[in-house]
């Protein structure tokens, strides 16, 4: 059921951006934004499904179908899918460089607690 | 060389610098100063290569030279490959992203030259990795696309912004930056996502030709979460909670870079989005005026208060991302026009400012300016610069602010926005008093005792300082030129969005002509210059007299520092952003 994804997708998002938005611990902030990204996954994911369409795979057709006759049928949009496997890979990358600040400022304050990191304000 | 021919140079400006970028580790393991050399190189070679490109863009009323990667052309109206075009707006921005990086990377040559081969290897990277994505995203003509860009410029920022790691507040800045900016990557990843579901294009020509037909909900929403996506990128309030941080924190040809040149990242998707894609004639260009105005006026309010020199430029970036909006937003060819002049006016004032303060940085090893004072006398050169800086930006003739504020200002008289165009000659207002304290007490102002020690400038920062002085004296003095060839063109193509489509999709087109023009004689703009000017430095003199005002108090007390907080302004301003383009 589809509609069910997109109740999953603003839980999760809803659940990130009030992690984001209220807790101090700069670990569960990462999470919080993470849990955000994957929301932001399910929805693409969800989006390019079409109702009772197959896997967007054009090779090796079963058995009484051709590659052409599944490319001009019901599959889901493999484009928006692909966009997903680009997002995925930039939040790694960003989750790595997030998780490096939060290690050495916890190295330097002691403490993982944004409200140490308030030097900078006004 | 044909046009096809030239077309296919479009994708060398962004190679080349990633080249650089992947190489530069490596060499600095041959000399410690070879990969910021090898940069620079890399970077004029980018900047060659458009303005090879530009007489094709910028001949007679303009015209939009697109390329198709792969040649996956479009197919009736259909496009399958990404595109690069080059128009007359997004090449301008390229071409000052490619000179003016140029010019950045060989005054951190002599900034940062003492730094390890490690470090130096590392910033060289980060820094052409940064000016790659700037390149890209003006000349990229698809959604998916300008978002990859947006988030290669923002793992490079994070990277610059935390480069000296040993530096507490380095730190705090880049965890900053890393929030907001990838709440803003989140925002524009899943608006280009709804998009693409509700059209099945990414090209921006396609989407233009799809939309004005039905414009639905899920297209609204999308427009309202790109919107605040790409405002979070350019720095506008309430999205800004980075940007002053980020600055303070950073070496100097970084923070000039940021300011000059990566915030406009952001405007420029804003204003391909909302003027070239979008149809016209719907709320959103009123938001964009609403962003503008407040980012406009309370930064340069909170400029005003700064007693940190780089953390004061940072606010007053805010405030000119504010004008620049203003004017984008007024969509008159005068007030676009404007813009367009003053984006690359402020990378010309805004990189040399920065400059200054960093050398200032690098000579006393002061940041605050109550500690600074009587550079006068001790660094003729370093506070000439920093004067033309401030006298560019407070549109004092012949310098080159005078020029696009008075489109600006003129494009908001003939559109019918008094009360918009009061809040942009507030904001000038404020913007001279605060840059016109700086310059007094970093400066003018006499001290008695001298510097423990004041470290020579270097030839690079030298040379970078006068030629960017001169730049802000070129395109002052010469505003006939530029507004003929580049900004009316660029305007031109902004507010003609069917004309845009129809180019891109025929691989290259002309741009309909746009009059605009400005002349220095206009009694009115000259007028208005020496008002404002007089008041700003009224106000500055005062504001050095009494105890901080109680609404900058307030305003100071609202920026408290915790990245919870920031974080949850930068949601009020998206779900203000989705209801009011929703509504």
């Amino acid at each position: 059921m589809i509609l069910g994804n997109y109740l999953a997708v603003a839980a999760l998002f809803s659940l990130g951006l009030y992690a984001v938005l209220s807790r101090r611990n700069l670990i569960k902030i990462v999470m919080g934004l993470s849990l955000m990204e994957s929301s932001t996954y399910l929805l693409l994911v969800s989006l390019a499904y079409r109702r009772r369409s197959t896997a967007p795979v054009l090779l090796n057709p079963p058995k009484g179908q051709t590659e052409s006759g599944l490319a001009h049928g019901n599959v889901a949009d493999p484009v928006l899918q692909n966009f997903c496997l680009t997002a995925i890979v930039i939040g790694v990358a960003i989750t790595a460089v997030f998780l490096t600040v939060a290690v050495r400022a916890a190295q330097h304050y002691d403490s993982v607690d944004a409200d140490d990191l308030r030097a900078l304000r006004g | 060389m044909s046009t096809a021919a030239v077309a296919s140079l479009l994708p060398l400006p962004v190679v080349i610098p990633l080249a650089g970028a992947a190489t530069a580790p490596v060499l600095a393991r041959v000399h410690r100063h070879l990969p910021l050399i090898v940069s620079a190189l890399t970077m004029a070679t980018a900047a060659a290569v458009l303005l090879v490109i530009a007489p094709r863009v910028y001949t007679g009323d303009g015209r939009v030279v697109a390329h198709f990667f792969g040649h996956w052309g479009p197919v009736d109206g259909k496009v399958l490959g990404v595109a690069f075009a080059a128009d007359p707006f997004g090449l301008t921005f390229a071409l000052i992203s490619a000179v003016l990086g140029t010019l950045l990377l060989v005054s951190a040559l002599s900034e940062l030259g003492e730094l390890g081969p490690r470090e130096i290897g590392g910033f060289a990277c980060l820094f052409q990795l940064l000016l790659a994505a700037l390149v890209a995203a003006a000349l990229t003509a698809d959604t998916i696309n300008l978002f990859v860009w947006f988030e290669v410029a923002a793992l490079a920022s994070y990277g610059l912004t935390g480069f000296f790691l040993e530096r507490p507040i380095a730190l705090e800045a880049a965890f900053k930056v890393l929030v907001l900016t990838t709440i803003g990557g989140f925002l524009v990843f899943v608006g280009s996502a709804l998009l693409y579901a509700d059209h099945g294009a990414l090209n921006f020509a396609q989407l233009q030709r799809a939309l004005p037909g039905h414009v639905t909900t899920p297209d609204l929403l999308a427009l309202g979460l790109l919107v605040a996506g790409f405002a979070t990128k350019a720095g506008l309030m309430p999205f800004h909670g980075w940007l002053p941080d980020a600055h303070t924190a950073a070496p100097g040809a970084v923070s000039a870079l940021f300011s000059a040149l990566m915030v406009d990242l952001g405007l420029v998707g804003i204003v391909r989005l909302t003027m070239q894609v979008y149809p016209g004639g719907h709320r959103i260009l009123g938001l964009l005026t609403a962003l503008g105005v407040v980012s406009a006026i309370l930064g340069a309010a909170l400029a005003l208060a700064q007693d940190d020199l780089k953390r004061l430029l940072a606010w007053d970036t805010v405030s000119q991302m504010g004008v620049l909006m203003i004017g984008f937003a007024s969509a008159t060819p005068a007030g676009v026009a404007g813009a367009t002049y003053h984006l690359v006016n402020h990378a010309l004032f805004k990189g040399l400012m920065f400059l200054c303060a960093g050398a200032i940085v690098h000579a006393t090893g002061e940041t605050s300016m109550s500690r600074m004072g009587g550079l006068a006398r001790r660094r003729p050169l370093l506070t000439g610069a920093f004067t033309v800086g401030v006298l560019a930006i407070a549109g004092v003739p012949p310098l080159n602010g005078f020029a696009s504020l008075g489109l600006i200002h003129e494009g908001l008289h003939s559109g019918g926005h008094p009360v918009v165009l009061g809040g942009a000659l507030l904001a000038q207002v404020l913007t001279i008093a605060a840059l016109g304290r700086a310059a007094y007490v970093a400066f003018y102002r006499r001290r008695s005792d001298d510097y423990d020690h004041l470290e020579p400038l270097r030839p690079g920062m030298r040379v970078t300082l006068l030629s960017l002085g001169a730049a802000c004296v070129a395109f002052g003095v010469l505003p006939g030129v530029v507004v003929d060839r580049v900004a009316a063109p660029a305007a031109s193509v902004l507010l003609h969005p069917a004309a845009y489509a129809q180019a891109v999709l025929a691989r290259g087109g002309d741009v309909p002509p746009l009059p605009v023009s400005f002349s220095y004689g206009n009694a009115g703009d000259l007028l208005l210059t020496a008002v404002t000017v007089v008041v700003g430095v009224a106000l500055a003199v005062g504001y050095l007299r009494i105890p901080e005002p109680v609404p900058i108090r307030w305003l100071r007390a609202a920026h408290t520092g915790s990245v919870n907080d920031y974080a949850a302004l930068a949601t009020a301003g998206v779900i203000t952003c989705a209801v009011v383009v929703l509504a």
